[in-house]
């Protein structure tokens, strides 16, 4: 009787123990990285841009581009239809020196998980500006699953964390749209930073 | 007469009450106990006034107000959260763009410079 007790007990610990471990994969699979590490940094910024977006807020924001007269509405919308969460961290400083290293390192760890390619990284020892694009890609079509974009200059730290299928040509293309600045013309107007970019090795 | 008719006539012939039957049935009747006014009694009356009507008409056009008052308000939050989010996700979606390209420029500018030098 007493032995019966203690087959259900460890059936149902077993159990449990088996759904825990069969979640964690899809933990570990989740694009979403942990960056409110960096909020220590807000205090020290000039200028602070902090955006989490998840899902229910992603669609309330659909619903209200939707009903923007833009012409460009239609393109973000199809940009943002099927993203589950936007998390971005910026921070701008009045001193070089603010943000330590070890800041971005404990974003960039993350990424060491399975699932995470880094497609882009520009280093450029002059201008000390260091760009990483990541994507993570899942299933049989290596279907983009999320994005990570690591900004970091002197001044200026960038972390972007896009959440679900993104398009990275749509996205590029939204410069010059949605009152998003178009960098071409930028460029033109500062050539010797233009030219400065022989220094950076990929 | 038929019989069946007798019958009947004679069934429900007058027939004088016994004596005292009707003072026994007053007594009876006063010594009853009255019954008791239900505790809803003094509502179904104010209900049943014609004064009811205008006090009805009035809380349902206060409860109406406030319903359309709260409706309003939760609309308007809605909205300024809405405006708000789709205000994050475009300066989300700029910083996103504007970095990506950089990052897109950067290498096309390297991948141009690597041949010659």
């Amino acid at each position: 009787m007493r032995t019966d007790a203690c087959r259900a007990a460890f059936r149902t610990v077993l159990l449990v123990v088996v759904a825990a471990c069969a979640g964690l994969p899809a933990y570990a699979q989740s694009a979403r990285l942990q960056i409110t590490g960096l909020e220590k940094l807000a205090s020290k910024a000039a200028e602070v841009v902090d955006v989490t977006l998840d899902g229910p807020m992603l669609k309330l924001a659909s619903k209200f581009i939707a009903a923007d007269e833009d012409p460009d509405a239609d393109k973000t919308l199809a940009l943002i239809k099927d993203l589950k969460g936007i998390y971005v961290k910026s921070f701008e400083f009045e001193r070089e020196g603010e943000y330590s290293p070890e800041d971005v390192e404990a974003i960039r760890a993350q990424l060491h998980a399975p699932g995470w390619v880094r497609i882009v990284g520009v280093h450029s020892k002059r201008e000390r500006e260091n760009t990483d694009v990541y994507l993570m890609s899942a299933g049989s079509e290596k279907a983009v699953q999320g994005l990570v974009i690591i900004a970091a200059e002197p001044k200026e730290l960038t972390v972007v964390n896009i959440v679900g299928p993104i398009d990275l040509d749509k996205l590029s293309a939204l410069e010059g749209h949605m009152g998003v600045p178009h960098l071409e013309m930028e460029k033109d107007k500062s050539p010797s930073k233009a030219a400065g970019s022989h220094e950076e090795k990929k | 007469m038929k019989p069946i008719e007798e019958e009947l006539r004679a069934a429900l012939r007058k027939q004088e009450p016994p004596e005292g039957f009707a003072a026994r049935v007053l007594a009876r009747v006063n010594t009853r106990p009255t019954p008791q006014t239900a505790w809803w009694a003094p509502l179904r009356a104010f209900v049943r006034s014609p004064r009811w009507r205008w006090v009805a008409a009035a809380v349902a056009a206060c409860l109406l107000l406030v319903a359309a008052v709260v409706y309003h308000r939760r609309e308007q939050r809605m909205e300024a959260q809405g405006e708000m989010a789709k205000a994050q996700v475009m300066k989300a979606l700029r910083i996103a763009s504007v970095k990506l390209n950089i990052a897109r420029r950067k290498v096309q500018e390297i991948d141009r410079s690597g041949p010659q030098s």
